[in-house]
């Protein structure tokens, strides 16, 4: 009896299930990884520490890699360089994205023509592609990347700010503000975006990883981050000419593979938490 | 570890499959009389007076014939179009006779009209191996089997130049009647370039049907060609950008021979039906230098001595073909005229720093350093570009590297020049000369332009110029001491260093006969049978 009681007590919340304490451990892993890998008495993640094409041991976890560097190592060291390019692309994307999305569904006519007419453009064409083209016309690299990142994943959180702002400002109570003499902006920023937030955070935390994914995808086709720069897509290139010596590629595919999943888990259970109707 | 290995086989085979599938519509490798080969594609042109790569060989010696051929042991020179030749006392006027039998693939003879335009031609167009037609200065066909190459000065190479794909005789009339050009004016007044994308026009074994850049390219079996019986109907290479999976195709049946396996990736095949053997080679690779490029730090000749000391041969090869390779002198391979006797090179970081300290930059610089993102000859470019780049962080120097597609980077290095490349180069021929006018810090000459000779005046290395007359007009018997003369100049200069002469890996299935490595050629298809 005391014990069911117990489990009551300690129940958790309907969005707060094991997929979410899980996707949250990970992004708690991988955020630590990133802002402590200089403390780890790891391997340098550019020079040669032992043997090239060694199998996992108890001395490198995840083997070396054709240049004798520690796989485990360049996996950890490449988080940085993953989460905080898909930190900076998000916010980038949402900047723009929600900027031009709330002029557009607060102005509406020809100005919302325009930008949506770019988003549909820019929509139109798979988002791999696209990226690829504006990389390969930049030059390769990273800040080219994540560019081309930025130019793909705007549109999204264009249409989906335009979206909320058109259902929440024909409300009553931003008619009342405008009625009772509050300006564009004020009516915009203090009665309208702060009813707008939740999905837009739920996408964003569900697109981190697929950011990750598409910056390691460009990387993967040379595109992305230059050797020896330890960055997962192109941890995953070098070890495809090593095909058959698979721990080259299983660290960081691990990594990309957790991160995905994890942002995914959490974006779930975000939906869940500010959804009412899923309650 | 054999469960995942399993996984892998199951996993190379399914794709290997269905790329053989989508490569033959209803046919295997290798059914009736056809056979596949995987390579990965380099072509700049399929113009004879324009190509210049290593695929480019393959298919110009095979739809093409030169006047000369190179015997089996690489070396010897033996008839083709021309049945025999004789030169003067001084080697500066050579005489051939053309074989009256051999007929281009539309059925028209091969006559010395064609000879005379299409080395013309090479000549005038300027394309990247025009270097090969230097030195002629008159061509005279006397009748329809005779032509008489008269040259500015004695050239005791020039026989075996002619071996050279590069050279191939071209149906003039055929040519011409599509846009080609040979005069003088040929650089502005030709416009066949896109035609030779679609066409052959030549004597050799097969002739073009198809190509599709970074795709595919077909050849079928010249039927007026009579110099041997060809086993092989019709050839299809199959454009294959890595070793893996190369070796996949061809473990699974997809190609028959694969062009480009790495000896690390040899190793892990399944031989059971398979021919896989790995030889030596005259290919190498190289670091290049150019002091007078756009943004290129200031490379002295001691820094550059420095770099090449900085560099860890033992651990190149090591890293790059897991050992399988061998070091290389001199930009004249070990093998060739000149080479023998000469110090290979050795890792001295001790002195590359005193060098280092000595020009003034003991605290090291940074160099940006483009490079072609593919595989040469076993050899990951990338992975060699980043072993450098370890190497030379030894004494201080940062490597930026940037991976290029190859025409990309091909255009970079011909334009501003990039500071400091990797790249590759397999022989033309066999003979010396072709390795100086093409690295040689001569005037004018490929690799003085791309090192920024127009803009650091300082990297011309006179010397090597004299020494290559020298070597041109040296008998057979003073020919290698000249050579070794020149090596030894052009080591000197630390623009050209090689890094590795990987071994070369031969693959095919063992339903197929006759592969072998040629040192002009690469493969040639008229000697392939399938069983």
């Amino acid at each position: 009896m005391s014990q069911s009681v117990a489990i009551t007590a300690f129940r958790l919340p309907n969005w707060a299930k094991l997929p979410v304490i899980i996707g949250g451990l990970i992004v708690l892993f991988w955020t630590a990884v990133v802002l402590t890998i200089n403390f780890w008495p790891i391997d340098d993640p550019i020079e040669m520490v032992a043997k090239r094409l060694m199998p996992p041991s108890a001395a490198h976890w995840f083997g070396t890699d054709a240049l004798g560097r520690d796989v485990l190592s360049r996996t950890l060291h490449g988080a940085r360089l993953s989460l905080l390019m898909s930190c900076a692309v998000i916010a980038a994307a949402v900047g723009i994205g929600c900027t031009l999305g709330a002029i557009a569904g607060y102005v509406g006519g020809f100005v919302d023509g325009i930008i949506m007419r770019l988003v549909d453009i820019t929509l139109a064409f798979p988002p791999i592609l696209l990226a690829m083209a504006i990389t390969a016309s930049l030059g390769p690299g990273l800040e080219n990347a994540a560019i081309a990142m930025i130019v793909v994943w705007w549109p999204v959180y264009a249409r989906l700010m335009r979206g909320q702002v058109l259902t929440v400002k024909v409300r009553e109570h931003v008619e009342a503000a405008i009625a009772g003499g509050a300006g564009h902006s004020r009516t915009l920023l203090t009665h309208i975006l702060p009813l707008t937030w939740s999905p837009i955070l739920v996408n964003a935390t569900m697109d981190f990883g697929q950011v990750v994914l598409l910056a390691a995808s460009l990387s993967f086709i040379g595109l992305g981050a230059s050797p020896p720069t330890p960055e997962w897509g192109s941890m995953i290139s070098e070890g495809a000419i090593h095909f058959y010596k698979w721990w080259i590629c299983a660290g960081p595919g691990i990594a990309i593979l957790s991160v995905v999943l994890g942002f995914n888990f959490i974006g779930d259970g975000l939906r869940d938490y500010l959804d009412p109707r899923s309650r | 570890m054999g469960t995942i290995r399993q996984h892998l086989r199951v996993a190379a085979f399914l794709s290997a499959s269905l790329s053989a599938v989508a490569l033959l519509p209803g046919a295997a490798a290798a059914e009736g009389n056809t056979v596949v080969i995987a390579r990965s594609f380099d072509f700049n042109s399929l113009d004879p007076a324009r190509a210049f790569c290593d695929t480019c060989q393959i298919y110009l010696s095979n739809a093409y014939e030169s006047l000369i051929g190179l015997g089996t042991d690489n070396k010897t020179l033996e008839p083709r179009l021309a049945t025999k030749w004789t030169g003067n006392a001084d080697q500066s006027q050579f005489t051939f006779t053309l074989d009256p039998d051999a007929k281009f693939s539309d059925g028209s003879p091969v006559e010395a009209k064609d000879v005379k335009w299409s080395f013309e031609r090479l000549q005038n167009l300027k394309g990247g191996a025009a270097f090969m037609m230097d030195g002629v200065t008159k061509i005279d066909t006397p009748d329809a089997t005779t032509v008489v190459v008269t040259l500015a000065g004695p050239n005791s190479e020039f026989l075996n130049i002619l071996s050279a794909p590069y050279t191939a005789v071209v149906n003039s009339d055929v040519a011409a009647a599509n846009g080609a050009a040979a005069g003088a004016d040929a650089e502005t007044a030709d416009k066949a370039e896109e035609w030779f994308l679609a066409n052959s026009a030549g004597s050799g074994a097969y002739q073009l049907v198809s190509y599709k850049a970074d795709d595919e390219m077909r050849l079928k079996a010249n039927q007026e060609y009579k110099r041997s019986k060809l086993s092989v109907t019709d050839v299809v290479f199959k454009h294959t950008k890595d070793a893996v999976t190369q070796a996949q195709l061809l473990e699974s049946g997809g190609v028959d021979i694969a062009m480009q396996i790495d000896p690390d990736t040899a190793k892990t095949m399944n031989t059971d039906n398979l021919t896989v053997e790995t030889i030596p080679s005259y290919n190498f690779l190289y670091v290049a230098l150019a002091p007078g490029a756009k943004g290129a730090p200031k490379l002295t000749k001691e820094v550059r001595e420095a770099i090449s000391l900085a560099l860890d041969y033992d651990g190149i090869i090591d890293f790059t073909v897991g050992g399988a390779g061998t070091k290389v002198s001199s930009p004249i391979p070990t093998g060739f005229p000149g080479t023998e006797g000469l110090a290979a090179p050795q890792q001295n970081l001790d002195k590359a720093k005193e060098l280092m300290a000595k020009a003034g930059v003991a605290d090291g610089f940074e160099i940006n350093s483009e490079f072609p993102n593919m595989n040469a000859y076993g050899v990951d470019l990338s992975l060699l570009s980043q072993k450098i780049q370890q190497d030379l962080a030894k004494i201080n120097i940062k490597m930026n590297l940037t991976p290029l597609e190859f025409s990309v980077w091909r255009d970079h290095v011909r334009g501003d020049g990039i500071p400091l490349t990797t790249s590759f180069y397999a022989p033309d021929y066999y003979g010396s000369a072709q390795y100086v006018q093409f690295f040689g810090m001569i005037e004018g000459q490929p690799w003085w332009n791309r090192a920024g000779g127009k803009n650091d005046a300082s990297i011309t290395n006179p010397e090597t110029a004299e020494l290559l007359k020298k070597a041109l007009a040296a008998t057979e018997a003073d020919k290698p001491g000249v050579y070794k003369e020149i090596a030894e100049s052009m080591m000197s200069d630390h623009i050209i260093i090689p890094v590795v002469s990987p071994n070369l890996v031969l693959a095919h299935s063992k339903k197929v006969t006759g592969v072998r490595y040629s040192a002009c050629c690469n493969l040639l298809l008229n000697e392939i049978g399938v069983q």
